[in-house]
């Protein structure tokens, strides 16, 4: 009998710490970020006071939030949209085996197992305005040197070129699996049937290719508009905000001015917007499911 | 990986029938297309090792040397006393103890909690089971850069920040790694666990000797994961700790900015090198097993 | 020893009943082989005999015991899986050894037990190596082996020969015979292949939708089929069914007696049939000829359907007319239901198809 109940009880006892975990730190918390949204708090007093929607309108009435919400949607599509087609013509361009290819792809894939920390000074030094090795490279190219991170005309631009060398090869060597996915014996067919390349890749690769695409599209875009880590390094948003986007604005507000209900209506804006792409992302994976 | 290969491999052979190679002129092309194709992907590697070697050349660099410019490449005498002045510009053995215990502790954890519950999601029936995977599937999708903020004000009220604990707990288990070790669980055909049976096995002795062996691939891929990702965050203990007692290496490296002076790039440079030289090595050996592991994580 | 008795099983998944109400007896000893297509529930037998899966009602005995409710390790069968089920981690050493230990086997006579196993199926020199690296041949010997050592009452086989090819499968066929001998166990086999129920068997027992249609020693389901099932799933090619409407039958004590089809093997026909043979002569037309060197087999069309006939050395072309004579004794009758009518035997019907009706001289008790 209290075997019998064992049996039953059993499954459960094994999911629950990690339910636990995702509950404490990961739902909960959620909730209770949704919940201070409403309260005016400055974390150090004692009592939170309820202001409703306030929060809210001041988020949107403030151009200094619209700013950093421009800055966030531009560096994200521009981050992205530049990733994924560098990627992947370099994929297609190197989705062969042998022992060089090996050693290009893992060159290409090297700065994405190291820390942003790493990568963050690495680049701060490369474009540094005086003695930055980039300005001499596109002196080599002709180029008048730019000011790079210290200049608001160009800050987001570095920022995004940073986010684009950092994220090439990861995304081509995933669509270089997306690739080899495909059974060579369609592309056999297709040359019998004297398709062009272009016209092969048009109308075979692509297509097959898509739904590594679009989630490559969705997980850099929820990946984009978080990116903290090289704005707190590089640039702490300047200059003059150029740079400033929604994490870092939620972590300024939160740790700097503890404003923490205002902080929270921030995070909210960015829970819709990850929830949003996520849900696409969930629609096109029961979509994909289908697919194959 | 093999199949990867074999796949590769058949396309090529496919590729090289299908190409008429008739007259002399194409096999002329065809080397100046080869020779194009090497320097292509020569160039390529340059736009990733050049910052990196930069990196090497300016650690070794005298405060002058890295203020001139046109920049040069090669230092007249090496300065390897950087590399120390870097470490005792903080408490580095400190950072370094604490990276290892925390991402240390995170992978501990994880297999802990991980391989019973996606043990339990794979193997058994039972009331519940695809809204409560429905659960872990969602934890999935939600960053932490998106929660700090409560998680923050909770781990604060539990007196968990600036502690080991605080920043190990909430990555104590990892909904990506119960979705990849179900998925390698429930590839264990239902006859090999049906043979065990007979074979008069018990449940955890079909889970030891049978299951987590057959699962070893998912296992490494989930623990090279973890483990690299969670030595090189940066956000999570920069937002957790407001001292120095449990700060890890990235946060000690970007401190040097601020304690050395902005400009003081070699030394910057040399302390970078001591974050970053370790994961290459690492990643030189398996390079193989990690690319698995984050693509893998991409593709899912 | 190994008497394994089936008493009213029946198994649902879901809510569809997949095993019908079954009553089943085999014998200690026996090579007893359950036969039939898929998903004719044979394989579901199998695994409630080995406690995989638990009947739904009714109850397993193996010698003397109840065995419902006990699990599978303490059932004292062992089993040999389709895909050998090979534990791909261990090698084959530890295959073996699993089980033993699991038993609590002592050390010293597992490794005893172990080689005297890998002698006799051969694997003496392989013990090291890991299943990946083994041929199928091979991996099928483990699993033999794997099964041995426990020295079971009954062993269970599911289809163990289905990714052999051809040859190797054949020689596998007279290993296990000869190692059927030698243990003198009981074997229950499953298979949809007839050939190989027919020539490994001593009992056959025929399935279809989850109920017996026939258990008996191969010649008699051969020779006596039960019912148009066995008697259409035995031989190659199966036995012709023809529709018996246009036989004219009297009515036999009044009532008008139930033959729907007649039956008869193709081996059975004859062209050029001596006068002298009394039989069914049906006229038709040669549609194909499917030559295996020493036979060939004819489809002829005919008024009452296609048929096929095999004979030797027989190389007639196709179009040709032809008059195939079946001698009435070998002719098979049954009823609506598609059951075997005994004791019927018609004579002198002539060619069918002509509007003489044949002359009923005999019928007998139903089945």
């Amino acid at each position: 009998m209290t075997s019998r109940l064992w049996e039953k009880l059993k499954p459960y006892g094994m999911i629950s710490p990690s339910l636990a975990v995702f509950g404490i730190f990961f739902i909960y918390p959620i909730f209770y970020m949704i919940y201070l949204s409403f309260f005016d708090w400055n974390f150090v007093s004692p009592t939170k006071n309820y202001v409703g929607l306030q929060n809210f309108t001041d988020l949107l009435s403030d151009k200094e939030f619209m700013q950093v919400l421009l800055n966030t949607t531009i560096y994200t599509f521009a981050t992205v949209s530049l990733t994924l087609s560098i990627s992947l013509a370099i994929a297609l361009w190197l989705n062969r085996s042998g022992l060089f290819y090996g050693f290009v792809q893992g060159a290409i894939f090297s700065p994405h197992i190291i820390s942003l920390v790493s990568i963050s000074l690495l680049w701060s030094w490369l474009m540094d305005p005086e003695y930055g090795l980039l300005n001499w490279v596109i002196g080599l190219f002709g180029l008048s040197p730019l000011q790079w991170l210290s200049h608001p005309d160009t800050s987001l631009m570095s920022l995004i070129l940073v986010a684009v060398w950092k994220g090439i090869g990861f995304n081509t060597l995933v669509f270089i699996a997306g690739l080899q996915s495909i059974p060579p014996s369609i592309y056999e067919a297709a040359a019998l049937d004297r398709s062009k390349r272009w016209r092969t890749f048009r109308k075979l690769t692509l297509p097959m290719l898509s739904p590594t695409l679009f989630f490559l599209a969705i997980m850099s875009m929820i990946g984009s508009f978080q990116v903290f880590e090289t704005i707190a390094i590089m640039t702490q948003g300047g200059p003059v905000n150029s740079t400033n986007t929604l994490v870092y604005y939620i972590y300024e507000y939160g740790f700097r001015f503890f404003k923490i209900g205002y902080a929270s209506a921030a995070g909210v804006m960015l829970l819709i917007i990850v929830g949003v792409l996520t849900i696409i992302y969930f629609r096109m994976l029961s979509k994909r499911v289908h697919y194959r | 990986m093999s199949a990867i290969e074999k796949a590769v491999q058949a396309r090529e052979s496919s590729e090289r029938n299908l190409r008429p190679e008739t007259w002399s002129g194409v096999k002329v092309m065809n080397g100046i297309l080869k020779a194009l194709n090497i320097i292509g992907m020569l160039g390529l590697v340059l736009i990733f090792a050049l910052p990196f070697a930069w990196m090497i050349s300016t650690s070794l660099k005298t405060l002058p040397e890295t203020m001139i410019f046109p920049p040069e490449w090669i230092p007249n005498d090496p300065q390897w006393q950087n590399f120390i002045q870097a470490w005792n510009s903080g408490p580095f053995l400190h950072y370094f103890f604490n990276s290892v215990l925390i991402a240390g502790g995170i992978l501990i954890l994880q297999m802990l909690t991980m391989i019973p519950a996606a043990y339990a999601f794979a193997r058994f029936q039972f009331p519940g089971s695809g809204i409560l995977f429905g659960f872990v599937m969602v934890t999935l999708m939600i960053p932490s850069q998106l929660i700090f903020l409560p998680v923050y004000l909770q781990l604060s009220s539990w007196h968990l920040l600036n502690t080991h604990l605080g920043l190990i707990l909430p990555f104590a288990s990892s909904a990506f790694g119960i979705f990849l070790l179900r998925q390698s669980f429930k590839q264990v055909p239902e006859e090999l666990i049906e043979a065990a049976r007979l074979d008069k096995a018990k449940e955890w002795k079909i889970m030891w000797k049978l299951m987590i062996p057959m699962a070893r691939p998912a296992l490494i891929t989930i623990a090279l994961f973890s483990f690299i990702s969670h030595w090189n965050d940066y956000f999570w203990p920069l937002v957790m700790t407001t001292n120095e007692t449990a700060r890890t290496l990235p946060l000690g490296i970007a401190k040097i900015r601020e304690t050395e002076g902005v400009a003081t790039w070699n030394i910057l440079m040399a302390a970078n090198l001591i974050l970053v030289v370790p994961i290459l090595i690492v990643f030189f050996f398996a390079q193989r097993s990690i690319i698995k592991a984050f693509v893998y994580n991409g593709v899912k | 020893m190994g008497r394994i008795e089936l008493k009213g099983i029946s198994k649902f998944f879901k809510d569809e009943e997949v095993i019908k109400n079954l009553d089943l007896t085999i014998r200690d000893g026996s090579f007893t082989v359950l036969v039939g297509p898929s998903g004719c529930g044979k394989s579901t037998t199998l695994r409630m005999i080995a406690g995989l899966d638990e009947q739904t009602k009714g109850e397993i005995w193996i010698d003397d015991k109840c065995v419902n409710g006990v699990p599978p390790g303490d059932r004292d069968v062992a089993m040999v899986f389709q895909n050998y089920a090979l534990y791909p981690t261990m090698n084959v050493y530890d295959n073996i050894e699993f089980g033993l230990i699991n038993r609590k086997v002592p050390k010293k006579e597992r490794e005893k037990l172990i080689k005297d196993i890998a002698e006799i199926v051969g694997l003496s020199d392989y013990m090291k190596k890991k299943p990946e690296m083994l041929s199928g041949g091979q991996r099928q010997r483990v699993a033999l082996a794997r099964a041995m050592v426990k020295k079971p009452q009954v062993f269970i086989l599911d289809e163990p020969l289905s990714n052999l090819d051809a040859k190797l499968r054949h020689q596998m066929r007279t290993e296990l015979i000869q190692l059927h001998e030698r243990l003198g166990t009981t074997f229950v086999y499953v298979t949809h292949d007839q050939v190989e129920a027919m020539s490994m068997g001593d009992e056959i027992v025929i399935m279809n939708k989850g109920v017996i249609q026939q258990a008996a020693s191969p010649m008699t389901l051969y020779n006596d089929p039960a019912n148009v099932f066995a008697a259409q799933f035995i031989g190659t090619p199966a036995m012709n069914i023809l529709p018996s409407q246009e036989l004219q039958l009297p009515s036999a004590q009044g009532k008008r007696h139930d033959i729907a089809s007649f039956g008869f093997r193709p081996e059975h026909a004859l062209f050029h049939a001596p006068a002298a043979i009394e039989g069914l002569r049906l006229d038709g037309m040669v549609l194909t000829r499917e030559s295996l060197g020493a036979e060939n087999i004819y489809q002829i069309q005919s008024s009452l359907g296609m048929f096929s006939v095999k004979t030797f050395l027989e190389p007639l072309t196709s179009d040709t007319l032809v008059t195939v004579t079946v001698p009435y004794e070998r002719l098979y009758y049954f009823n609506s239901e598609g059951q075997r009518l005994r004791q019927v035997e018609v004579r002198r019907g002539e060619e069918i198809g002509t509007a003489q009706a044949p002359e009923l001289v005999s019928v007998g008790g139903g089945l």
